[in-house]
């Protein structure tokens, strides 16, 4: 399979910390991938994940998305990348349509046009598929501080697909969402990847989530600490669930022995 | 979940933008001073207070002024003070809302509009453009107060400040971009806004001349790109008229020539702070 991220002895050092927040990491990922970025808490995935994205500059190493290269084509890259960032990035002010038409415009693929009845059909048409698929369609007009954190992140999920990307970076997405919303977002999420092959880059505390991935990465303190799919690691752990494997992982190894037990430095 | 997903064609790399470059960055300006227009407008309260200010600046500043001060200076200071006060709400007003700039941060839509694949510079322009929606509506508040007050302008003269508008608001929000692009607190972004607007309007000489300044003030007024926008309203209002030497400082030819210098100079510095801070952390 084709990579599309390809990440080469990342670097990232803070101004003010005396030690990197990613040191060293490498890895690829191959198109259509549901990748699984996971770790505790201070581990270094958001920073990846702000690399990745370009929205967070590298102290060190070689980062190519979609064969583009993160900091030469950073434009090329935000093209073909959508991001659901972990904080909610949508305007409460404005309807989740008038959300996404801004994006879209954005993006290059429409005109605006100061209302949804002057925008092309076929933006009409494609945003209220994309609404009918998520179950949204009535909410397509309502502002977005009127609705769920649940609903919310569904018309955030909309936004980032309408310009159809090659790779989908979700840093917990489910962050604050009840049982139903997590699930529902997740059964949209599990189609968005099965029928048109985006990619999916994950990170994300709740690691059942993770479950369904084709290749989990496990990070801590900055560096790669095992990099396999979850069948592997659950067989070689003796765990049912991959959040039996991660959490026995972590009291096994020890935050402190992590470093000294990397199993897949350089995992690919 | 009701339709198939199939049935949208969005498979990953299927949609691409097909037009240039140019027209690419054009429509992310517009898209995002339109945001910034539809939040105003749904917010009659934004819309209330820019019809307010000027009843403050323009009628209560400068109507004590008017009636206390103004005696002997050779000119009608009334409209003197509603040219000044106009310039003056393009900058103030444009400064102001470039403070949503901070509040995309606090409330992470700046993390949609930095992900966008378009120049820091048209998300800043955009910006720009959508602030003076507001600085427009103020400067009408400014003309209802003066015509209250029994100011008003010809129409010309109007139309000719409308034409310098645009090139007034740049020049406001591309100077509050040199702060508020390295700015992340919301609560300073509020106190840097009064810190460069409430200056500006007695050091650029809005409602008070400065013809006689000196030391620094002197230095002050001359690096304000706000005094040569004030100078060159004046200028263009008081064209052929007798007391066009008393009320106008310079050349308009040298004025635009500042007003350009000045607010390409902060436009680039501005957005560059702005992207560095994101960025480089």
């Amino acid at each position: 399979m084709v990579p599309v991220i390809e990440v080469e002895d990342l670097v990232k050092q803070y101004k003010k910390s005396p030690k990197p927040a990613v040191d060293g990491v490498s890895f690829s990922v191959a198109e259509g991938e549901f990748f699984a970025f996971l770790g505790p808490n201070g581990a270094g995935k958001t920073t990846t994940i702000s690399i990745l994205t370009t929205t967070l500059g590298k102290t060190s190493g070689t980062v190519r998305i979609a064969g583009y290269d993160i900091e030469e084509q950073d434009r090329q890259v935000r093209e073909h990348i959508g991001v659901i960032a972990q904080r909610p990035s949508l305007d409460t002010s404005l309807t989740a349509e008038e959300n996404i038409r801004i994006h879209a415009c954005l993006y290059g693929l429409y005109g605006y046009r100061p209302s949804y009845q002057m925008m092309p059909a076929d933006y009409r048409d494609r945003v209220e598929q994309l609404a009918d698929v998520v179950g949204m369609r009535d909410s397509l007009f309502t502002k977005v501080g009127k609705l769920s954190g649940g609903m919310a992140r569904k018309f955030e999920v909309v936004r980032s697909l309408v310009h159809t990307p090659h790779v989908l970076f979700l840093d917990e997405p489910t962050q604050g969402l009840d049982a139903v919303a997590r699930h529902d977002l997740w059964d949209y999420l599990d189609r968005v990847r099965r029928d048109w092959g985006t990619t999916v880059f994950l990170t994300t505390h709740y690691i059942d989530e993770a479950e369904s991935a084709d290749t989990v990465c496990l990070i801590n303190r900055g560096r790669i600490a095992l990099c396999c799919p979850p069948e592997e690691m659950k067989l070689s752990l003796g765990a049912d669930t991959l959040e039996d494997a991660y959490v026995d992982f972590l009291r096994k190894d020890g935050a402190d022995h992590l470093d000294a037990l990397q199993l897949g430095g350089t995992a690919a | 979940m009701t339709t198939g997903m199939s049935s949208v064609a969005l498979a990953a790399g299927t949609l691409r933008p097909t037009r240039t470059r140019f027209w690419r960055e054009v429509n992310a300006v517009v898209a995002v001073a339109a945001r910034d227009i539809t939040i105003t407008l749904k917010s009659p309260g934004t819309v209330v207070m820019s019809l307010v200010m000027p009843l403050l600046m323009m009628g209560m500043i400068g109507g004590n002024l008017m009636q206390n001060m103004a005696g002997g200076l050779g000119f009608n200071f009334g409209t003197f003070m509603l040219v000044g006060m106009l310039i003056n709400m393009l900058f103030m007003m444009t400064t102001m809302g470039m403070v949503t700039l901070v509040d995309d941060s606090d409330g992470n839509y700046s993390a949609e509009l930095l992900v966008a694949p378009v120049s820091r510079y048209s998300i800043v322009i955009g910006k720009i453009v959508g602030s003076s929606f507001m600085a427009m509506v103020s400067c009408l508040g400014v003309l209802v107060v003066g015509l209250a007050m029994g100011i008003t302008l010809a129409a010309w003269q109007l139309l000719a400040l409308l034409a310098l508008a645009p090139l007034m608001c740049l020049s406001g929000g591309a100077l509050a971009m040199i702060v508020m692009g390295a700015i992340k607190s919301n609560r300073v972004a509020n106190i840097a806004v009064m810190l460069i607007t409430m200056p500006q309007m007695f050091l650029s000489g809005v409602i008070i001349p400065i013809g006689n300044s000196s030391g620094v003030l002197l230095v002050l007024s001359r690096i304000l790109p706000m005094t040569y926008c004030v100078d060159l309203g004046r200028a263009v209002v008081y064209a052929g008229s007798p007391e066009f030497g008393s009320v106008v400082l310079f050349n308009p030819a040298v004025s635009l020539l500042a007003i350009a210098a000045l607010t390409a100079v902060c436009l680039v510095l501005g957005t560059f702070l702005y992207a560095r801070s994101e960025k480089n952390r």
